[in-house]
């Protein structure tokens, strides 16, 4: 067989990964540039990616069309992308790294020393949309706002937004750098007393942030539906993407993100070889023009105009932290000080069908997550079957989070499987129990593996919500699938009270609670 | 096939034009007349091997080049194996090379290219206003001052605190140059080595006590601006694209390039330091086909006409750069004019002074 040789070639190369990741990588590799007679034919490309680059489908589809390369994305936020390259947990299993930004890579030489090239072919700084509303109610010039006047007018109370999780997320990541950059009044590269200094001005300014999402497309759809929330800090090529805003570039300095096409080392010559043809496809002008009309990001080549509506006036790049303990220690703030906390109530199917491998696997998945916990985090476990067996809410605090920790894992390990499954009649207690909205990210999270068997129907929790107060009302829920539970009646849950829902039929449970952490 | 190759190797040395095409025929490719080189090369000369105007011109002497990008530091943690040639864009990480595969000196050094900053002409007045630059009457380029330059970085100054900063948003935070990374690209690299060399007072740096005493203000200028790009190529794309610091450390030959692009560079101003360091591109020969290619591409006037196109200066004779650049002389200093060129440190020395500005400024 024509692919053996290669095959074994990578075996031999990558013994130190574990065996499922081998077979993984072997059955999904179905690479052209691995069978000789199709040397020169088209490769597919396997790209760990922002999920940002969702939005380049067309122009990739051209691309593939004009070269024959196929790229084949699997979305992550740029620090567990920059972990698992780290680790060599990408060797074999991935042909090219495409960030929106490296500049947290190269913080990390282990991750650093993986990558053989890398090239940026657009770029989009962060920016504010504000409603136009709110910008004449401001009274702002657009191009003369500074973060200082963003700062102020969140701490008059005149201004609230929204933005993405920077643990989970490269906007949100590249808009924390930037605000901290921005309110420190640091005149170069932050340093570790810099960002402890701004810590007050910069937990001020966070209490205006009223929405958190693991994605920019879920932030969007949540701004929207509140209605309420004046701005969002994302891309500007997001915020481009959304009717209604004013896009505005701060002019005391940005964060530009410029996604760096990136080859590496673990692959062979012929699969960097598409990767460069790849990155020479996309920075044809011809491309260019259509990424910056498509996507509203900004061209690289001088030749092409950045689109219609994006300003070109210039505007000072802040430095990124040149540290990796400058970056993770601001991120570390903003989790566990600056932020505004979350809570959560985990409404947790222990119904008799839970029984066995089920049941282990949602302790397994909720153990793992108290490891996620922020400080401040108000966490509730609320398991159910026929009804809600037991509430009990634990707070992971400043001063000793261990013990809430513990209590979390030993509640966790207590739990029985049996009974029916009341969904509705569970849900509901979870709203009752949250009550009005405290300063808090509050939200639900709902894991069933079956349908509802017992209590209230569909139609009356749909009722009971409805009659909810507009603060409860804003409460998400995040339904879990699972098992054999009805991804329609979950996903009406979701569409219902403004959440998402998450697929761990697919995915794993561990995946999924993981994912909703961005959201919390 | 040692003989077939020492017949090789001793043709090579008569010369090289004729040496590419033997070498192209002896390697029983029978199929087509080229033959496939393999290289990695600093990422300021992708566009040169991209041009398809050079892949005609290596065709025509029998090669096909496929390359790939990467820091010239950064080169030597890449395994070579399977390629021809590396090209680093220095003659230090390139003796480095040279010494771990065994490749026999002298090495081929095509062309080379001095440092210079780029800049839009409100930054380079308001450097000028402050005694930092000197700009040339009616025209898109001047001199940087370096001592001056260097002793406002040792100052911490801001442009706020230059007269006309005020007036440009932009012109805001520390003074400084942004450059690339000195631990893994050439151009970063060879700023420590221009600028220490002010900073020592007119001599290169060799001594571990040239290294004290010059450390803490080389860390000064890496470490104020955090995270750097990881190559030349990335910093002057994001001052095309009006990202990015108002001072970019750059190649001029990524400069001329852009000029003999463009009918309008805009508001570009080119600032040549008062001293700089010059990057000697240098190829290491890793099998006798990368040598020839390296001797093609110093002797065949078609390739050197292409590297002028492509903004390099070739060795050994400065008029052709002169006149191919003429319609660009209000932006290059053509003749190098007031342009002193620092030595460059030993390669142990250099990497030395990188590791210490990357970490901080005192000794480990």
């Amino acid at each position: 067989m024509s692919t053996g040789t290669s095959r074994r070639h990578r075996l031999a190369r990558t013994a130190a990964l574990a065996l499922a990741l081998l077979t993984a990588s072997a059955c999904t590799a179905g690479k052209s540039s691995q069978d000789p007679a199709a040397a020169s034919k088209p490769g597919t490309l396997r790209v760990l990616a922002s999920s940002e680059l969702s939005d380049m489908k067309p122009v990739l589809d051209k691309v593939e069309k004009d070269t024959g390369i196929k790229v084949r994305p699997t979305y992550m936020g740029t620090l567990d992308a920059v972990e698992l390259l780290a680790k060599g947990k990408t060797d074999g299993v991935y042909d090219a790294l495409w960030l929106s930004s490296n500049d947290y890579l190269r913080l990390r030489p282990d991750a650093a020393k993986k990558v053989v090239s890398e090239t940026s072919v657009m770029s989009s700084p962060v920016a504010i949309g504000v409603r136009a509303a709110s910008v004449a109610e401001l009274g702002w010039q657009p191009e003369q706002v500074t973060w200082s006047q963003v700062e102020e007018a969140v701490r008059d109370g005149k201004l609230t937004y929204g933005m993405t999780d920077p643990a989970r997320s490269n906007s949100g990541f590249s808009t924390l750098v930037s605000v901290a950059s921005g309110l420190s009044g640091a005149q170069s590269a932050l340093t570790d007393a810099e960002v402890t200094k701004a810590s007050p001005r910069l937990k001020e300014f966070f209490k205006g942030q009223k929405l958190t999402s693991g994605s920019s497309g879920w932030l969007a759809a949540a701004y929207e539906r509140r209605g309420t929330v004046d701005a969002l800090l994302n891309y500007e090529s997001v915020l481009k993407g959304i009717p209604g805003l004013t896009v505005i570039r701060p002019r005391d300095g940005v964060v530009t993100a410029d996604y760096p096409v990136t080859s590496l080392a673990s692959t062979d010559a012929a699969t960097r070889e598409d990767v460069r043809r790849l990155t020479e496809a996309l920075r044809t002008p011809a491309t260019q023009r259509e990424i910056t009309d498509v996507t509203h990001r900004r061209p690289v080549v001088a030749s092409v105009p950045p689109a219609a509506g994006l300003e070109t006036s210039r505007r000072r790049e802040l430095p990124f932290p040149g540290s990796r303990s400058v970056a993770d220690g601001l991120l570390d703030a903003y989790e566990n000080e600056l932020r505004r906390p979350s809570r959560t109530v985990y409404v947790l199917d222990t119904s008799g069908s839970m029984e066995g491998e089920r049941l282990s696997g949602l302790k397994r998945a909720l153990r793992g997550l108290t490891g996620d916990f922020r400080q401040r985090e108000e966490v509730t476990l609320m398991p159910f079957g026929s009804e809600v067996k037991s509430v009990r809410t634990h707070v992971v605090s400043p001063s000793d989070p261990q013990s809430g920790l513990d209590a979390i894992r030993r509640d966790t390990d207590g739990l029985v499987a049996d009974g029916d499954t009341a969904i509705y009649t569970s849900l509901e207690k979870a709203y009752e129990q949250l009550g009005a909205d405290r300063d808090t990210f509050t939200s639900i999270v709902l894991m069933t593996d079956g349908e509802n068997t017992a209590g209230a129907k569909a139609a009356e929790f749909d009722g009971f919500y409805r009659q909810l107060p507009v603060r409860q009302r804003e409460i998400p829920v995040f339904p879990i699938l699972f098992g054999d539970s009805d991804r329609s009646e979950l996903a009406h849950i979701a569409d219902l009270t403004g959440g998402r829902l998450f697929d761990a039929q697919e995915g794993s449970l561990d995946g999924a609670f993981k994912e909703i952490r961005g959201y919390q | 096939m040692r003989r077939i190759a020492g017949i090789v190797l001793a043709v090579l040395l008569i010369g090289g034009v004729v040496a590419a095409v033997v070498a192209g025929r002896d390697n029983g490719d029978q199929s087509t007349a080229t033959k496939t080189v393999r290289g990695v090369i600093g990422s300021e000369k992708a566009e040169f091997f991209a041009d398809p105007d050079v892949v005609k011109a290596l065709a025509a002497k029998g090669y096909t080049v496929r390359t790939e990008t990467s820091g010239s530091w950064a080169m030597e943690g890449l395994d070579l194996k399977g390629y021809d040639f590396a090209f680093p864009s220095s003659q230090a990480p390139a003796d480095e090379l040279a010494a771990k595969y065994k490749a026999r000196q002298p090495l081929p050094r095509p062309f080379y290219s001095p440092l210079v900053v780029v800049a839009h002409r409100n930054a380079a007045e308001v450097l000028a206003a402050g005694g930092l630059a000197t700009l040339d009457r009616g025209q898109s380029r001047g001199t940087l001052k370096m001592a001056a330059y260097l002793a406002a970085a040792d100052k911490d100054r801001t442009w706020q605190q230059l007269k006309g900063a005020e007036k440009y948003g932009e012109l805001t935070g520390t003074l400084y140059i942004a450059s690339t990374d000195p631990e893994s690209s050439n151009s970063g690299a060879l700023y420590l080595a221009a600028t220490s060399y002010v900073a020592n007072g007119g001599r290169v740096v060799a001594s571990d006590a040239d290294i004290d005493r010059t450390a803490p203000l080389m860390h000064k200028l890496v470490s104020v601006q955090g995270a750097q790009q990881p190559s030349s190529d990335a910093a002057f794309r994001d001052f095309v694209s009006g990202a990015g610091n108002p001072l970019v450390l750059v190649y001029e030959s990524q400069v001329a390039a852009l000029l003999g692009d463009q009918q309008s560079a805009g508001d570009l101003t080119v600032l040549y330091p008062d001293t700089t360091a010059n990057s000697d591109h240098t190829v290491v020969p890793l099998t006798e086909e990368g040598r020839a290619l390296g001797e093609l591409l110093s002797e065949d006037p078609v390739l050197r006409k292409l590297a002028v196109r492509h903004g390099f200066r070739p060795q050994g004779d400065a008029a052709e750069f002169v006149a191919a650049t003429a319609a660009h002389a209000a932006y290059l200093n053509q003749r190098l004019t007031g342009v002193r060129q620092a030595p460059v440190p030993t390669s142990k020395v250099l990497h030395e002074m990188a590791r210490r500005a990357r970490n901080q400024g005192d000794p480990t």
